[in-house]
């Protein structure tokens, strides 16, 4: 019983401080993913489209479609974009409407055409 | 005022007499009318003259007849005061309940007739004055109970009750000839008061003998373990005003029998016959609750809770005699008083119960607490007066059986009062054994309540129950009567301490009732409450909530919603608890007492038993019956086969028999 | 033209939403938090678990986990909605007294991982109207935090600032 105790003020306060501060290891926990758009072709997005299983990405014209709701965090968008998309690190995402978790990206690259 | 209380005594056997002759035109509803009328004022007249000489204090003697026949003595003493009011509540709300619950017919008729003179023979038993008419009374009382249980003679199971009841009745009878034989003749008379007068002149020996085996011979009328196998199987099987009739006025008759002998006619008998009728009454009280919370059948469930209650009351007598001994005469006085209290308390709310026993059975059509279920909505009266009739015999504040039981353990308590320390180690013992049947009558009536009442109905009798035509008037009548003993308990205990002074010529009001309508255990510096100011707190606190709730609740609609039951697809009935599993934390601590017999059958032995039904049987072994009465009864039998020879029918033999006799009453006398 | 038309439908629901996040406000202090698992892997459930371990500890904000649902504020949805678990939801939704609100945990619960099919609904708010939404898989606790606290309005929420276009100006 007492082990606790000792344990306890060995290793002091071990409760995460949030709200009033958030631990510094939050960013690097699974996150959504984001994109540069210089880099995003149309050709590139439809293979991400394809990549996710989860169906978070879908394309609308020049325009990615992420779904944050549906986004799992595996990581496949990332391996198939390459440079072009890496961990957002934002894992605080709750939302108040399902809207606000839809997220627009607009797809700036040009296409290489041979 | 004693001329008063005789003649009104006079009168409600008067009455009974009347309505014993108008059941005989109980094949009309008329007739049935007019007895129930007729029973009705006669026990408005015993239960004003119980009162009234509970009160007064004081009795007085008559005597009837005279000339060849012989004369009879009545003595109406205070100490059956109580009995009598008893027995005057108990005919009133059997009366009141009888025309709406018998169907007219040739069997009502008889059963109405035998009924009515069995309480004229139990009013007889209590105002009986001398040995003959005390026995008389009491045999005759017993074979009217018998032809009452045997209202339905042609059902299963009827017949051998009534034969359990009458076998074992005199058996007891015999005991209790015996035990006035024996005062009888060393006193020199057949008058109860000239007995009691010359108590002294009985000696030791012949005391304890005399003493026990009246205890025996009237425990086996009050249902005291080991006598009580006749209980649970006959109070079930009469019909319900009998069974109420039974249990809350037959079995106080031995109470009152016991009480006749360790107070009046043997008074300041040495302390171990207290504590012998202690243990026994302790005994039974724990037994008595054990197997009632077995019991799936209403009535037999309430029977053995009789013999719980009878445990109860013969355990406070059993105290009250053994503090008399050590000298503690105001503690034992106390404890009279509340065994006459408790006897009338049980009295009253078994009446109500087993009135209220036989309503459902009508209503639903069963009384197998597994197949009851939600009839507070089928049938609100009842359950509201059920309610105060189980609140009041699990002994819950305010109600009456709150009071009595409080004042049993606070007599109990002071057990360390006395000199002797294993006497006062076994009154604690007991203390703490009445304690254990307190908690687990809770248990019991809340099951007894519960099950029937609450939750869904079980089967489909139970949910189409209907309380179109059922009575209603006796258990309120008798519900009131609860309520009133309980938060007038000081009026009532005032009577009964001038009951107590006449029995132990002690008074003991200083000691019992302070201002403030507060009761104290004989002693003023013990425990003290008092049940009129708790019943006013309790109200007081149950309606500022209530109060608070009504002016603050939300104004517009509110939603009911179904009840939750953990998202199941669909609840069923059978998904509840049944009586018998609600017992079952009882059931397996008292495993090594029940003894049981569990048979179980699998239709297969796939362990999710997908394959068809289980079959769980489970059996309570009856001890008593098995260890105690066989081997006595094969006993009897292998003497009565070893003795058959010498009734050979062969005539010669028999002269030989006349001619050895006579051989011998000539030596003898010569 | 005159502005007594009766409310649409989304405008109604926008409004009972606004008055339910109000009156969970009310509860800020205190919470009470019922889970119904509408056919989950469970690993939200452990993240929910891990909730009232001390590193996390949400009784220190004042929410408690409650199992019946007569007794909660919040019922925290997980799952994705399949139709044998409808009787379920809709059962402890019912049971939930008003004021209540729902907050749907977990990529599955929003419509990811599963697709509507005829054994799924695809997303709770297919079958109850859902207040908060957690995305993740699973969310951690710290974002389950976030979530309970937006509900009670202790916090505000971020994701309508986010913005995943990297190239964009107003990049965090």
């Amino acid at each position: 019983m007492a082990s606790w105790f000792y344990r306890g003020l060995r290793r002091g306060i071990v409760t995460t401080r949030y709200p009033k501060q958030l631990d510094e290891w939050a960013t690097t926990l699974p996150s959504p993913p984001a994109f540069h758009s210089e880099r995003l072709t149309v050709e590139l997005v439809d293979q991400l489209v394809a990549s996710c299983d989860s169906g978070a990405l879908s394309r609308d014209e020049r325009q990615l479609r992420v779904d944050l709701g549906r986004c799992t965090g595996c990581g496949r968008c990332l391996q198939a974009a390459g440079g072009a998309a890496k961990a957002s690190g934002e894992p605080l995402l709750a939302s108040l409407t399902r809207q606000a978790l839809i997220k627009i990206v607009p797809i700036r690259g040009r296409s290489q055409t041979p | 005022m004693t001329h008063a209380i005789a003649g009104l005594v006079i009168a409600a056997a008067a009455a009974w007499l009347a309505a014993a002759t108008t059941a005989l035109a109980a094949r009309r509803e008329a007739g049935l009318r007019g007895s129930a009328a007729c029973a009705l004022v006669g026990g408005a007249c015993a239960a004003v003259a119980g009162a009234l000489l509970a009160i007064h204090g004081s009795g007085t003697t008559l005597r009837l007849g005279g000339g060849p026949v012989g004369a009879a003595t009545f003595r109406i003493a205070p100490l059956a005061a109580p009995f009598i009011l008893l027995i005057g509540l108990v005919a009133a709300a059997n009366a009141l309940y009888g025309p709406r619950y018998h169907e007219t017919g040739a069997g009502t008729c008889a059963y109405l007739l035998v009924y009515h003179l069995a309480l004229v023979a139990s009013l007889a038993v209590l105002v009986a004055g001398d040995v003959v008419a005390f026995l008389v009374a009491w045999e005759s009382m017993a074979l009217l109970c018998y032809l009452v249980i045997l209202r339905h003679h042609q059902r299963t199971g009827v017949a051998r009750a009534g034969f359990l009841f009458i076998a074992l009745s005199e058996i007891g009878f015999l005991l209790i000839v015996l035990a006035f034989a024996i005062l009888a003749t060393q006193t020199g008379s057949l008058d109860l008061a000239t007995i009691a007068a010359r108590s002294h002149r009985v000696s030791g020996a012949w005391r304890s003998a005399a003493y026990l085996t009246a205890l025996a011979g009237f425990g086996f009328k009050a249902g005291l373990v080991p006598f009580h196998i006749w209980l649970p199987a006959a109070h079930p099987v009469a019909p319900a005003d009998g069974s109420a009739f039974l249990s809350g006025l037959v079995i106080k008759l031995g109470v009152y029998g016991i009480a006749l002998f360790g107070f009046t006619l043997l008074p300041g008998g040495p302390a171990w016959w207290g504590l012998v009728t202690m243990g026994l009454g302790a005994a039974s009280a724990v037994l008595g609750i054990l197997y009632a919370l077995m019991e799936r059948d209403l009535k037999r469930f309430l029977a053995y809770s009789s013999i719980e209650n009878i445990g109860i009351i013969v355990t406070a007598l059993g105290a009250g005699m053994a503090f008399t001994a050590y000298g503690q005469r105001a503690i034992g006085t106390f404890l009279l008083i509340v065994a006459l209290y408790h006897s009338v308390n049980h009295g009253v709310y078994k009446t109500l119960l087993f009135l209220e026993a036989g309503v459902i059975e009508h209503a639903a059509g069963t009384r197998n607490l597994d197949q009851l279920g939600g009839l507070i909505r089928r049938l609100p009266r009842t359950a509201v007066i059920c309610l105060i009739g189980t609140v009041a015999i699990a002994a819950l504040p305010p109600l009456n059986g709150f009071v009595s039981e409080w004042m049993l353990f606070q007599g109990l308590f002071q057990g360390f009062r006395i000199p002797s320390h294993v006497a006062g180690i076994l009154i604690v013992v007991a203390g703490a054994l009445i304690a254990l049947t307190g908690g687990l009558a809770i248990n019991a009536f809340a099951r007894a309540y519960g099950i029937p009442f609450l939750g869904m109905p079980r089967s489909r009798t139970a949910a189409r129950a209907s309380e179109h035509r059922q009575p209603v008037a006796g258990p309120a009548l008798l519900a009131g009567a609860c309520v009133f003993l309980g938060i007038g308990a000081p009026l009532v205990l005032t009577a009964l301490d001038r009951v107590a002074r006449a029995t132990t010529g002690l008074d003991i009001r200083a000691e019992l009732l302070v201002p403030q309508l507060t009761v104290i255990p004989a002693h003023t510096d013990f425990a003290g409450f008092s049940p009129t100011y708790l019943a006013a707190f309790l109200i007081a606190v149950t309606a500022v909530p209530i109060l608070i709730y009504l002016a603050g609740r939300p104004r517009g609609t509110s939603r009911r919603p179904p009840v939750w039951d953990g998202g199941i697809l669909n609840f069923k009935a059978r998904m509840q608890y049944t009586a018998t599993t609600h017992a079952n934390p009882v059931r397996v601590t008292f495993e090594p007492l029940y003894r049981p017999h569990i048979d179980l059958e699998r239709a297969s032995d796939d362990p999710a038993g997908r394959s068809g039904p289980v079959h769980y049987r489970f059996q309570v072994t009856p001890i008593f019956e098995r260890y105690l009465y066989r081997p006595v009864i094969w006993v009897v039998r292998r003497a009565a086969d070893l003795a058959r020879p010498i009734q050979s029918g062969d005539v010669n033999l028999y002269l030989l028999y006349v001619f050895i006799v006579v051989l011998i009453a000539y030596a003898v006398y010569e | 033209m005159s502005n007594d038309a009766p409310m649409l439908e989304d405008e109604l629901a926008a409004v009972s939403a606004r008055l339910r996040r109000e009156a969970l406000s009310v509860f800020g202090r205190s919470l009470h938090i019922r889970t119904v698992d509408t056919g989950s892997c469970a690993v939200c459930e452990s993240e929910i678990r891990l909730l009232a371990a001390p590193h996390y500890d949400l009784h220190r904000l004042g929410f408690f986990f409650t199992p019946a649902p007569r007794h909660a504020d919040l019922l925290m949805v997980t799952g994705p909605a399949v139709r044998a678990a409808d009787n379920l939801l809709l059962k402890a939704y019912a049971a939930t007294p008003d004021p209540k609100a729902v907050i749907a945990v977990g990529a599955c619960a929003l419509g990811g991982v599963y697709p509507e099919d005829d054994l799924i609904h695809g997303a709770v708010d297919r079958v109850v109207p859902v207040d908060i939404f957690v995305p993740g898989c699973p969310p951690s606790p710290l974002a389950l935090l976030q979530g309970l606290l937006v509900a009670v309005g202790r916090l505000g929420e971020r994701v309508s600032a986010l913005s995943l276009d990297l190239d964009d100006g107003r990049l965090r």
